[in-house]
């Protein structure tokens, strides 16, 4: 905001009235040798003409004109004042008349010089005593006038859990307060309040003259439990004090303006915490007769509807249940499970949301969503939904009901197709003949085929189990059969192959022992060997001895005294028939 | 010559093969490709295009190659605002035959390669034609295969038979919607819970669907 205040200094005694207008007279109790300041306020850039009051006793000086000019949002905000220094020449009450006919009169009440009577304004002019205690209106202004808290509640008594709106006021005095340190907090651990928001209502207030910047907080308080108890608020702030005696700053005093004070007198910044008046409340507990077993602990007052999201469904869709409770109270606590345990409809818990219509959200609407589906086809009768609350005015419970709703279910489509389906074959539809083809861009009927049976199942044969074991068991048999034929084969082939490559092995083996030992020249070796070949062959198999393996053994003994050597061509000759005796078992 | 156990499991398939398989229950609904295309056109006229696409789809089932159920079809979903399946060379080959005579060639398909085996395993002569018999009984149970492997998308699809669906984001009626289904849409079965399927459209996207908004193409019971 911002604020430009400029000083005009009249001496003419008569200035013109302005349609608004508005005097304070601030403080309304002195004592003999002090002044009090009567201001006149009007809207606009100038103040016409006025008459300044004539009152026995009392002595009326003009000592300013300001005019302040506050832009707010882009919007200019004009103001003119007139201050005027009334000085008591005796003791008494004495009453001012309004300024204009409308106008209410002010009093001021003059006392004895030393009566002990303080003033505000008296403060402000340098006593810096404790200020006066709370007005009439409820506000209790800090030790140097700068600011003040208030809080506004129902004069009624309260019940625990029930929501109290309450409003938070803090008075600001332009050009004294600096800044606000934090949110009004509740004194007491016995009660909640919510959350305060953090853009307060803001609008200007004179009192007792002064410009004041005056905030509001919505908000709803809860007790936890009951009882008597003395509840307040105090709220952080930053404020400036003066230096200088405040006597000597009695020129910037009466010159009644912030700017200018802090001009002429010399103050530095400091943190105080402002507290609001005790205020007296009762916290009744709820009474335990007659309450409903379905109470959720919602005090206030209440009114409920019900609906629901169609009036026509098939079995089986999901229908929405809807119950509206509207009033002011504590929604928090509002809670109803709606409807449960229905023969023929399959019930959801509910889910609810809530409007508020105010700030504070003392005043609203919650909605509670029930999904619901109907297993059965027909006319339905749903029943009417209750919620019970506690009334504070009436002091006793209630239970709103909603009436009765009708819907129509009609048969599920997933039902109405299999049975279509399942008919068809057999209606006349099927024939071709039940339907006209007289849809444009579709092409018309089949007349079905004569002695068509049709198929028990839309899936693939191939995937039926009882159709899959015909080529499993068909690829077992043939398995088998190939398994058996192997066999067969297997057994039918001559035993004596498997003797034959033994024999040959061996013989490849004898033959090679036979042509290293020839090669070696070693008749004694040579012939040892082809004995042992020899010899192992007939315990295989041979059964007569022929005229060589008599000579070859004869010669395997002489070898061994003799020193006889065998020529190459000998060598061979007997490798040979060691050879052919060995596969054949036959004399060569 | 193969022995008795291969010959007495032989005998047990011709009997299998002889019984009467397509014998129906009483209380089992059949299915003809004529009356489903019918009842699909009735549908149509009715204003139900949902319904209309679900019988369409299951008469193609029966009859694959009819060029009036394929015409009525991509008909049916062009007035709903919904573009037609696109299937490629391969899948229409494949599924030229109806899914029974496919079944059948699958089972000549095994008797002609067991065939092949065995003779073979007899005798080494005309080897040449014994492979192309086996060439041949491969191609046979190949192509039952392939069958099954394309036409694996029709039996776990499912038609929405009611306009304006909501796909959820949780098998539960309070659950979130993601977005909303046009009637006579196909979508893919890819689950089950409850009342509550989840399902894959086109595109891609998925969520859960409640039964009574959608009707599978191929009754799910006994599904594979």
């Amino acid at each position: 905001m911002l604020a430009l205040t400029l000083y005009l200094f009249a001496a003419a005694p008569v200035f013109a009235i302005a349609s608004l207008i508005n005097a304070t007279l601030q403080p309304s109790q002195i004592s003999m040798g002090e002044s009090a300041e009567l201001t006149i306020t009007s809207s606009g850039s100038s103040m016409g003409p006025v008459a300044l009051p004539e009152v026995a006793g009392l002595e009326f000086r003009v000592i300013g004109q300001s005019h302040r000019i506050e832009i707010i949002n882009g919007a200019m905000l004009v103001t003119t004042a007139l201050i005027v220094r009334v000085t008591p020449k005796a003791v008494g009450i004495f009453t001012i008349p309004g300024i204009t006919p409308k106008s209410e009169p002010l009093v001021l009440r003059v006392n004895p010089e030393g009566s002990g009577n303080s003033s505000v304004l008296g403060n402000l002019n340098g006593s810096g005593k404790s200020p006066a205690g709370v007005r009439a209106d409820g506000i209790r202004l800090t030790a140097d006038g700068s600011a003040f808290v208030r809080l506004i509640l129902p004069k009624r008594d309260f019940y625990v859990g029930e929501s109290i709106p309450v409003d938070i006021e803090m008075g600001m005095r332009n050009g004294f307060v600096t800044s606000l340190n934090g949110l009004p907090t509740l004194t007491g651990a016995d009660f909640t309040l919510n959350n305060l928001s953090h853009q307060p209502e803001r609008v200007p207030k004179l009192i007792d003259g002064k410009e004041f910047t005056l905030l509001t907080w919505h908000s709803l308080l809860a007790a936890v439990k009951p009882g008597k108890f003395s509840l307040s608020v105090e709220s952080p702030l930053t404020v400036r004090i003066r230096t200088r005696p405040q006597r000597e700053s009695l020129l910037e005093d009466s010159l009644g303006d912030p700017f200018m004070q802090n001009f002429f007198g010399a103050t530095v910044p400091k943190d105080i915490t402002v507290a609001s008046p005790p205020a007296e409340l009762t916290v009744l507990s709820l009474p335990s007769e007659g309450r409903p077993p379905q109470f959720s602990g919602a005090v206030g007052s209440f009114k409920i509807a019900s609906d629901l999201s169609a009036t026509t469904a098939a079995a089986g869709d999901p229908l929405t249940l809807r119950m509206q409770v509207s009033g002011a109270g504590n929604f928090d606590r509002v809670d109803s499970a709606m409807l449960q345990r229905l023969d023929t409809w399959k019930t959801y818990p509910p889910k609810s949301s809530f409007k508020p219509s105010d700030p504070a959200g003392y005043n609203g609407e919650k909605t509670f969503e029930q999904p619901l589906i109907a297993s059965q086809p027909g006319v339905q009768t749903l029943p009417g939904v209750t919620f019970s609350y506690f009334d504070p005015s009436t002091r006793r419970y209630e239970t709103a009901r909603s009436p009765p709703l009708a819907v129509t279910i009609s048969p599920s489509l997933a039902d109405t197709s299999s049975s279509a389906s399942a008919s068809s074959v057999t209606a006349a539809a099927a024939t071709g003949t039940g339907t006209p083809a007289n849809s444009p861009g579709l092409r018309p009927d089949h007349v079905a085929a004569a002695g068509e049976a049709g198929q028990n199942s839309l899936i693939p044969l191939y995937l039926q189990p009882r159709f899959l074991a015909i080529p499993s068991l068909l690829s077992l048999a043939f398995a088998g059969g190939w398994l058996g034929l192997r066999r067969r084969a297997s057994a039918s082939i001559d035993p004596r192959d498997g003797r034959d490559r033994v024999v040959t092995k061996a013989t490849q083996r004898a033959v090679m022992t036979l042509q290293a030992a020839a090669r070696a020249g070693s008749a004694i070796l040579f012939f040892n060997a082809a004995r042992s070949a020899l010899l192992g062959t007939v315990g295989v198999g041979l059964d007569a001895e022929s005229d060589e393996i008599r000579q070859l053994f004869a010669l395997a003994d002489e070898a061994n005294y003799s020193g006889q050597q065998p020529t190459t061509t000998e060598f061979e000759r007997w490798i040979e028939i060691v050879r052919r005796r060995l596969l054949n078992g036959q004399p060569p | 010559m193969i022995g008795r156990t291969p010959l007495a499991i032989l005998g047990l398939a011709l009997a299998l093969m002889a019984c009467p398989i397509r014998e129906a229950k009483a209380d089992q609904p059949r299915y003809s490709a004529a009356a489903l295309y019918n009842l699909g056109n009735s549908y149509a006229r009715a204003g139900k295009p949902g319904l209309a696409v679900l019988n369409y789809e299951r008469a193609s089932l029966l009859a694959p190659n009819d060029p009036d159920l394929d015409a009525n079809l991509r008909f049916v979903r062009a007035s709903s605002h919904l573009p037609s399946d696109s299937t490629g060379r391969f899948s229409r080959a494949v599924t030229m035959a109806n899914a029974t005579v496919v079944s059948w060639l699958g089972v000549a398909g095994v008797v002609v390669l067991g065939a092949s085996l065995l003779l073979g395993s007899v005798s080494s002569r005309r080897r040449w034609m014994r492979r192309a018999v086996t060439v041949m009984g491969v191609a046979l149970v190949g192509f039952t295969v392939c069958h099954g492997v394309v036409l694996w998308r029709t039996l776990h699809a499912a038609v929405v038979v009611t306009n304006a669906t909501q796909v959820r984001v949780s098998p539960v009626p309070m659950g979130d919607p993601l977005f909303t289904l046009p009637e006579a849409e196909t979508v893919q079965i890819a689950a089950e819970h409850a009342n509550f399927v989840l399902i894959q459209t086109a595109a891609g996207k998925t969520g859960w669907v409640s039964r009574a908004n959608i009707v599978p193409v191929v009754p799910s019971k006994n599904l594979p």
